[in-house]
């Protein structure tokens, strides 16, 4: 017995007196934005990192996004999340109100460069919870060749809805299946439009439901004749099943207001001119803006690392400059390296849009369950559209069930 | 049946071990964790769950949308189950003809059941597509102007429907013909001897027989029928207006995308005690029109 | 008489063909799309056989995409996963089928009932008892699952309870012991049904990919369904080369289809069933 507890004491000696070595840590990233074709600058991105931090190694998975949200929750919930996730910015709400990432320690840090409403969008109250990576706004992109056409002067940034259905009208009136403009009636368009027409979703402190507000009803009034009444935009049938960018790239539609992550496609696949403009409002400008954050986990045994790359994925020159150069989306470290990077890729010529828009983005209401209100709301508008129930019947049955129900 | 019956008791236990083993750890378990979840408000990332009683059921039977989801399931079982039914027992036994050909057709007629149901639901939802799409060009040369399929509330879950039985006809025939193979041929020739005619022969002889398989397709339709999923999920997730919003995309919706998994634990509850209900009456009325030899 | 049955068979003829035709006009759009550019996919009128055929797709499912990786995996986990079920049914669906014993009745609907709650939400408890048991990111981890098949037991079950009972009492009666007689006289009279479930379950493990994705994290163990879930990314779906990737995955299921078609018909008869 003496001898075995003389063994341990020995061995437990030898093992503290081993030299304290840094040791090397491992961190788990799990991402779907680089999925499709940017693997290779993530992989680069990576790279990168660990050059900069030798201690720190990155184990990357990539999974497709119809079903990362499903797996991801699953492991969340099995306890085995990854050090350091992506999430977009309609689940980054559920995961932060739910505890299940971690407060941002980022006083080591340069986040000076990145785009402050990116930010805040990843912030509840003033605590940072995510870093956003890349983001993407909404513009008005058209068809130069129809507006030609019709002799329509092109679109500029102090355009209305009332310039912007002008021009639709001229141009719908070229053909038969020939349309104007395609907005699409959502819940996401309606949020926006909305704010666009001088109303809301909701209260300022965001503590009721104002679905059923005159100008909210007079917006979706609007949204609904341009379908039912002009016909500047197709109606279901009419659009049969065919995306709306499949229908601006047939060259058929004048005006699409869509995400800047269409360039890629449109620059290929049309073989008309087009350009953009920032987003017509109806009194006020308001556009879109969507984006993905890095975040990491509250169980991560590895925090500091993990901080440490999503801090890198975010706000490093090397990882934004990265990102522009492979065109993928915006990196929110704008730089002027960056912007000129971004701006040197035509079509569209005036890229410069898109930053302008900066100044109008909005965003849906902060709320955990926002995507179930979603999806009620759009039970009602889809029967407004349907001629089932007028604008404003609809939105006062939705304010009904929704505050009753959220 | 009654050999050694001591013998046998130690043999049944035996053979039943690995079914029973993976019963309770992948079936039973994990059963009983949704049942206690029904009772909380579960949200899936964060915590631990806290009980809040039979809210969540309260709140199933109070809720517009449950009876939505019923009417729409309902509707699609009223239309699918006799559909299948009738088309796989024609072609079981078309099948079950001494032609040369029909082993070919049987090979054709199985590969819409080996496509994945996402592949398959991919390519359904574009041929389906109101003006664009294959179905309505080709009705267009026949002078029918087709509805849009998938986006009219009224053809939805009729699409749905349609798409189901092209997935299953060929996977619900093939087992039908199992059974038809499996009577004893010398019925036939006994019954030509004394003169019967094919009819005859088809109602008292052939369909007695298949009882057991039609049984065995009946009750599995109709669990495949309340589980309907994977097709919702990529042709319409639900709409349009919630008209093909049935339970398990309920189920998911609530658990992976709201994060409600208490919710969804209940609804889960609810839809298995319809289930084993009908099941059960299945079960029941079996004995008054199945015939096991 | 031979006249009559002649025209008859030509008449089924007719109808199966149609059917088929019917069945399979899918299909044959999925090869139409498969051999598309990226830009006929909606064009308008639609192209019914591509206008220019590329080969694109296919090009880059073998070479951008670890395919043949994934392939093996799928083998490896459809193959061991339908064995697996295989085995564990037939013994219990015997038992079910020929024998009494007390709670029989309950443990068949105990059965059936687990059938009917769906994964969505038994999928997180299912995933924490293997992360328990360390199975989290192995083969075993997919595989062990499908011991437990209800739709395996009952189908067997259906088929064993029409085998006469002579044939066992008489094997009994020859001194075969209780699993000679599950595998001499019970395995090859249920030849039909056993065909089937292997096509149905290896058609099922080989298409499923909630399990594989959740369970397997390494991206060599990745299965075929979980790499075409891939081609779903953020804002475009790569439907041209989706369908190539289904279509070439097709393959080895329609090849366990015919080789077990044919061995059905024959173990019909030379099996014990007339």
């Amino acid at each position: 017995m003496k001898k075995l507890l003389a063994v341990l004491t020995v061995v437990l000696f030898l093992a503290a007196c081993t030299p304290a070595k840094a040791k090397e840590v491992t961190i788990k990233f799990l991402n779907y934005s680089s999925n499709g074709g940017q693997e290779a600058t993530l992989t680069a991105m990576v790279d990168a990192f660990e050059v900069a931090n030798p201690l720190i190694k990155v184990e990357v998975e990539t999974l497709g996004y119809a079903d990362y949200f499903t797996q991801l929750a699953t492991r969340v919930a099995g306890g085995q999340a990854p050090d350091v996730f992506e999430l977009n910015i309609e689940n980054f709400r559920a995961y932060a109100d739910k505890g299940a990432i971690a407060e941002l320690d980022l006083s080591k840090f340069d986040i000076s460069k990145i785009q402050p409403t990116t930010l805040k969008a990843f912030q509840i109250g003033t605590k940072q919870y995510g870093l956003p990576t890349k983001f993407s706004n909404v513009v008005l992109i058209y068809n130069k060749d129809l507006f030609d056409q019709a002799g329509v002067a092109y679109p500029t940034s102090s355009w209305t809805w009332a310039e912007e259905l002008a021009a639709a009208q001229k141009i719908r009136a070229l053909g038969t299946d020939i349309y104007g403009v395609f907005r699409p009636i959502q819940t996401w368009e309606f949020y926006k439009t909305v704010v666009q027409n001088g109303g809301s979703m909701m209260n300022a402190d965001q503590s009721a439901f104002t679905l059923n507000s005159a100008q909210n009803v007079e917006a979706l009034e609007i949204m609904i004749a341009r379908i039912n009444t002009t016909n500047v935009t197709p109606t279901t049938e009419q659009l049969g099943g065919m995306g709306d960018w499949d229908l601006f790239k047939s060259g058929r539609l004048g005006m699409i207001v869509t995400g800047i992550w269409a360039f890629n496609d449109f620059a290929t696949n049309c073989d008309f001119a087009w350009d953009i403009a920032v987003e017509p409002g109806i009194k006020n400008h308001a556009t879109h803006f969507f984006s993905d954050a890095v975040v990491v986990s509250k169980d991560s045994k590895v925090i500091a690392a993990a901080t440490a790359f999503a801090a890198f994925l975010s706000g490093s020159p090397e990882a934004a400059l990265l990102r522009a150069n492979a065109n993928w989306d915006l990196p929110v470290a704008l730089t002027d390296e960056v912007i000129a990077a971004f701006k040197a890729v035509v079509p569209p010529a005036n890229k410069q849009a898109v930053f302008d828009s900066l100044n109008y983005l909005v965003m849906p209401p902060s709320l955990e369950k926002f995507g179930a209100v979603a999806d009620d709301l759009q039970i009602y508008l889809s029967k407004a559209i349907a001629g089932e129930l007028t604008a404003k019947e609809a939105l006062d049955q939705a304010q009904a069930l929704i505050s009753g129900k959220y | 049946m009654k050999i050694m019956e001591n013998k046998a008791r130690f043999y049944i236990m035996l053979f039943l071990v690995p079914s029973i083993l993976g019963f309770i750890v992948f079936s039973l378990i994990p059963m009983i964790s949704a049942l206690y979840l029904s009772f909380t408000n579960w949200d899936v990332i964060g915590g631990a769950p806290d009980i809040i009683g039979f809210k969540n059921f309260i709140d199933i039977f109070k809720s517009v949308e449950f009876y939505r989801v019923m009417t729409n399931t309902m509707k699609f079982i009223s239309l699918y189950i006799p559909g299948i039914l009738v088309s796989s027992l024609l072609l079981a036994l078309m099948f079950n003809r001494t032609m040369k050909s029909v082993a070919a057709f049987r090979v054709l007629l199985f590969i819409p059941v080996l496509t994945s149901w996402i592949a398959g639901s991919i390519i359904w939802k574009s041929i389906l597509s109101g003006q664009y799409g294959m179905l309505n060009n080709l009705l267009a040369i026949v002078g029918i102007h087709g509805p849009a399929w998938l986006t009219d509330p009224k053809w939805a879950m009729i699409s749905i429907v349609m798409v189901s039985i092209w997935k299953d006809l060929g996977f619900f025939s093939l087992i039908i013909f199992g059974g038809l193979r499996s009577i004893d041929r010398t019925l036939y020739e006994a019954a030509k001897i004394d003169g019967a005619n094919a009819f005859q022969i088809l109602r008292k002889i052939t369909i007695p027989l298949v009882t057991p398989t039609l049984f065995f397709v009946l009750v599995t339709t109709i669990i495949n029928s309340f589980q309907l999923f994977p097709q919702i999920m990529v042709m319409t997730a639900g709409g349009p207006m919630g008209a093909t919003q049935v339970m398990v995309e309920r189920i998911y919706t609530y658990g992976f995308r709201y994060f409600e998994m208490g919710y969804a634990s209940a609804l889960a509850i609810v839809l298995l005690i319809i289930i084993v209900t009908v099941t059960l009456i299945q079960m029941v009325l079996q004995k008054k029109w199945v015939f096991y030899e | 008489m031979n006249k009559n049955l002649k025209l008859k068979d030509g008449s089924v003829f007719f109808v199966l063909a149609g059917l088929t035709i019917v069945s399979l006009v899918p299909f044959l759009w999925m090869i139409s799309t498969s051999f598309k550019g990226a830009g006929a996919l909606m064009s308008i009128p639609i192209e019914w056989i591509p206008k220019e055929v590329t080969f694109a797709s296919y090009v880059k499912i073998f070479t951008k995409l670890p395919f043949m990786k994934s392939l093996f995996n799928s083998i490896l986990v459809s193959v061991s996963s339908t064995l697996l079920t295989i085995f564990s049914a037939s013994l219990a669906a015997f038992v079910f089928a020929k024998f009494d014993f007390k709670y029989k009745n309950l443990l068949f609907t105990l059965f059936l009932a687990s059938m009917m709650i769906p994964i969505q939400v038994t999928g997180i408890p299912i995933f924490i008892i293997l992360m328990k048991f360390g199975l989290i990111n192995s083969y075993v981890g997919v595989i062990l699952p499908t011991i437990f098949n209800v739709f395996g037991i009952f189908l067997l079950r259906q088929y064993m309870k029409n085998i006469s009972n002579d044939f066992i009492e008489a094997a009994f009666m020859d001194g075969a012991s209780f699993f000679q007689v599950y595998w001499k006289v019970i395995i090859p009279m249920s030849i039909v049904p056993i065909t089937t479930l292997l096509v149905v379950n290896f058609m099922n493990y080989w298409n499923d990919y909630f399990w594989p994705l959740i369970i397997l994290t390494d991206p060599n163990k990745m299965t075929l369904p979980v790499l075409l879930s891939k081609l779903n990314t953020q804002y475009t779906t790569e439907v041209n080369t989706l369908m190539a990737g289904s279509l070439v995955s097709m393959i080895p299921i329609l090849v366990v289809y015919a080789f077990a078609q044919k061995y059905f018909i024959r173990g019909i008869q030379e099996g014990g069933i007339k």
